[in-house]
């Protein structure tokens, strides 16, 4: 077994916070509880004091410290200035950057481990329109591996043989990120290491190993107002060709599809392609018996099937997609249509009220994950649906 | 007179559409009975960049890593936005690299490309079968140029040099906000999904006309506009690319394990009226008060 000369020169766990409206985003929160139930693990199994450090940017953000250690961090690292009041990738590249490889600060949350820092060990960011950009450029400034959209880790000695990493010997990794990210039709996992090249041709080391999360997957930690730990501020050096982009206007808009106030979602997959057009006109025309807006699951976005373009640009649309790459939904009735139940589309439906499952296939997935199962084809399936509500409907009608 | 450059890069992708598209009984993506396209995010980019030729007239350059057979992405992506040259970055000692390895080559290849006097470069969203959304920016950051990520509208004002551009931005749990920037070329845009070129004026019609016949006849000669560079020929440092410069490693691929049953179904007979019958007063009264006795 080889020995590592520059295991002391990466410590801790850096999350990379994100904020709107002076608030964390929830998966900032989440991404603590996570990081915090790592490393807890990882300082009991290896007898350290490896810290979980929150970074954050931003223009007042000293009164958010405070909230970031209630929530499981042990430290917080902050930059503030009104030129950092939104994210900008430059900027915020250079400055995260800056943060990550600054000696004095970890001097002042682990005296002990500053000497010989260089990076972190590890680093989180969200998988979302910032953190995902963000993640990536600065991982080209530290020259060290990304792993994306990933919703479960685990820290591990690993014996790895690999061609490259290692010419071929076999060599142990201590306290390696295993960091899996699952594949787009949701049902592979595909398990990522950011490693040092320690063959001698190509000698390298690769720190910190870092991953962008996946939003909603972790759980974060209750609020605990008595937990307390360091807050440093970082003054960063703003430099005029840093602030190039300017930011000229801001507006808020709200999605055209509303999935949080209807009160049934019906939502379809690749079980509509033998008829995709002739398909979705009977889940808008159930959609509307019931007054349910209507989801989709990934593979649908990405536009699989032939359909006319009114069809196609109103439900093919990323905007629709329910899961763990789209919107979580919580609706009093759920009705999936021909959806298989990729783990990645149950992440987004489990906390509906009661789910109604339309397949042929008795051994999907969504069996599962429903309540009532109807055994059959839509075809044929949806059109009695709506014959017996207009029935139903009228008997009502008559009623009053 | 040429005064601004433009470079897209795409990514010869699975087709996922249907009949193109072969799914294996677990559900995972059958590679080998699929075809391969121009995926659809670099579609979108190559129409960004075919903006900026009809706008102000840009030359268009096309640059892809991959196979030889991703020559076939470069001449698709040609006849969308009329390329004046494509490249094809080419090499067994390419494959199997991650984000970074792969930024690496692109960056060189795009300081290739008009002498390296590059004003604007855009990509897609992100691919869609790797779907890491990486590329994009590592390659931008290494380049040096602004960095614009799910740009959705955007302008050039050749006078002040600088892009204006709409971005989304969308935060879990918060609404979505569209940001409008203004920044100074060079500048790297990654393009989202969503964005559709308008063409208001008459001479910007009359362009689009002239430069989509163009691209007809260059996309049915493309070989003529191509160069395709190996390693060498590019001048990369072969520890930086491919298996060797890539920082991360694919450890293992598992199935998703399937998680416990969450519920208990009721499994319904379609054919069953009577039972369909009941399914039907259950949504009635699941979305409130609509109990038939």
């Amino acid at each position: 077994m080889t020995m590592i000369t520059s295991e002391g020169s990466y410590r801790h766990l850096y999350v990379v916070v994100e904020h709107e409206e002076g608030k964390p985003i929830p998966v900032s929160l989440e991404m603590l509880g996570e990081a915090r139930r790592l490393m807890d693990d990882f300082n009991k199994r290896y007898s350290s004091n490896e810290k979980v450090v929150a970074v954050l940017l931003g223009n007042n953000v000293r009164k958010l410290c405070e909230e970031l250690l209630f929530y499981g961090a042990d430290a917080v690292i902050y930059a503030e200035s009104p030129e950092l009041q939104y994210s900008r990738n430059l900027i915020d590249t250079k400055i995260i950057s800056e943060i990550a490889i600054n000696k004095e600060c970890v001097a002042k949350i682990s005296p002990d481990y500053a000497e010989r820092f260089k990076k972190p060990r590890y680093m989180f960011f969200a998988a979302d329109n910032i953190g995902r950009h963000l993640s990536s450029t600065v991982l080209v400034e530290l020259e060290s591996g990304l792993a994306s959209d990933i919703n479960k880790l685990v820290i591990e000695d690993l014996e790895i043989k690999h061609e490259h990493k290692t010419k071929g010997q076999a060599m142990t990794y201590a306290k390696t990120l295993e960091m899996y990210r699952p594949d787009f039709s949701g049902f592979l996992w595909t398990t990522i290491l950011c490693l040092d090249n320690r063959n001698p041709a190509i000698e390298r080391e690769y720190h910190p190993q870092a991953c962008s999360i996946i939003p909603g997957v972790f759980q974060p930690l209750m609020r605990d107002s008595t937990r307390s730990g360091i807050i440093v501020e970082h003054v960063p050096k703003l430099e005029e060709q840093d602030l190039n982009v300017k930011i000229l206007s801001r507006k808020i808009i709200k999605s055209a599809v509303d999935f949080d106030t209807s009160k049934a979602i019906i939502s379809f997959g690749r079980g509509i392609k033998d008829l995709p057009e002739e398909n979705i006109k009977l889940i808008e025309e159930l959609a509307k018996e019931l007054d349910a807006e209507i989801g989709i699951s990934l593979p649908i976005s990405k536009k699989p099937y032939i359909a006319s373009e009114t069809i196609t640009s109103k439900y093919m649309v990323p905007d629709r997609v329910i899961g763990t790459s789209g919107r979580r939904v919580s609706p009093l009735l759920y009705i999936a249509i021909g959806i298989s139940g990729a783990m990645q589309h149950i992440a987004g439906m489990k906390e509906s009220e009661f789910v109604i499952a339309i397949n042929p296939d008795e051994n999907s997935p969504i069996k599962d994950e429903c309540d009532l199962f109807i055994k059959g084809r839509m075809e044929d399936v949806i059109p009695i649906l709506i014959e017996e509500l207009r029935k139903q409907k009228l008997v009502m009608e008559v009623k009053k | 007179m040429v005064s601004l450059n433009t470079a897209v890069i795409i990514k010869l992708e699975p087709d996922f559409s249907e009949g193109n598209v072969s799914y294996n009984s677990d559900g995972t993506l059958n590679r080998a009975e699929t075809k391969s396209i121009l995926g659809p995010h670099s579609a979108v980019a190559s129409k960004a960049a075919f903006y900026s030729k009809v706008k102000v007239g840009a030359r268009i350059s096309v640059g892809t890593m991959g196979p030889p057979i991703a020559d076939y992405a470069l001449q698709q992506a040609q006849l969308i936005c009329d390329a004046d040259e494509l490249h094809l970055y080419s090499d067994r000692i390419f494959a199997g690299a991650d984000t970074l390895a792969t930024a690496e080559v692109l960056k060189t290849g795009i300081n290739k490309m008009e002498g390296g006097k590059m004003d604007i470069v855009f990509s897609g969203h992100r691919a869609s079968d790797g779907e890491t959304g990486q590329t994009g920016p590592q390659t931008a950051w290494k380049l040096g140029y602004t960095f614009l990520g799910n740009v959705i509208d955007y302008d050039i004002d050749l006078e002040k040099r600088v892009v204006i551009a709409k971005r989304l931005i969308t935060l879990q749990g918060f609404y979505d906000i569209i940001e409008e920037v203004e920044a100074p070329l060079p500048v790297f845009i990654t393009i989202d999904p969503s964005y559709k070129p308008v063409f208001n004026t008459v001479s910007q019609r009359l362009a689009f006309v002239k430069y989509q016949k163009e691209a007809n006849e260059r996309a049915q000669n493309y070989k003529k506009y191509l160069k395709v560079f190996n390693a060498q020929q590019l001048g990369v440092d072969p520890k930086f690319v491919g298996l060797p410069g890539s920082p991360t490693i694919v450890y293992k691929v598992e199935k998703i394990p399937k998680a416990k049953a969450s519920r208990k179904a009721e499994v319904v007979d379609a054919s069953d009226r009577e039972q369909i019958r009941k399914v039907v007063m259950r949504m009635n009264e699941i979305l409130g008060g609509m109990v038939i006795k």
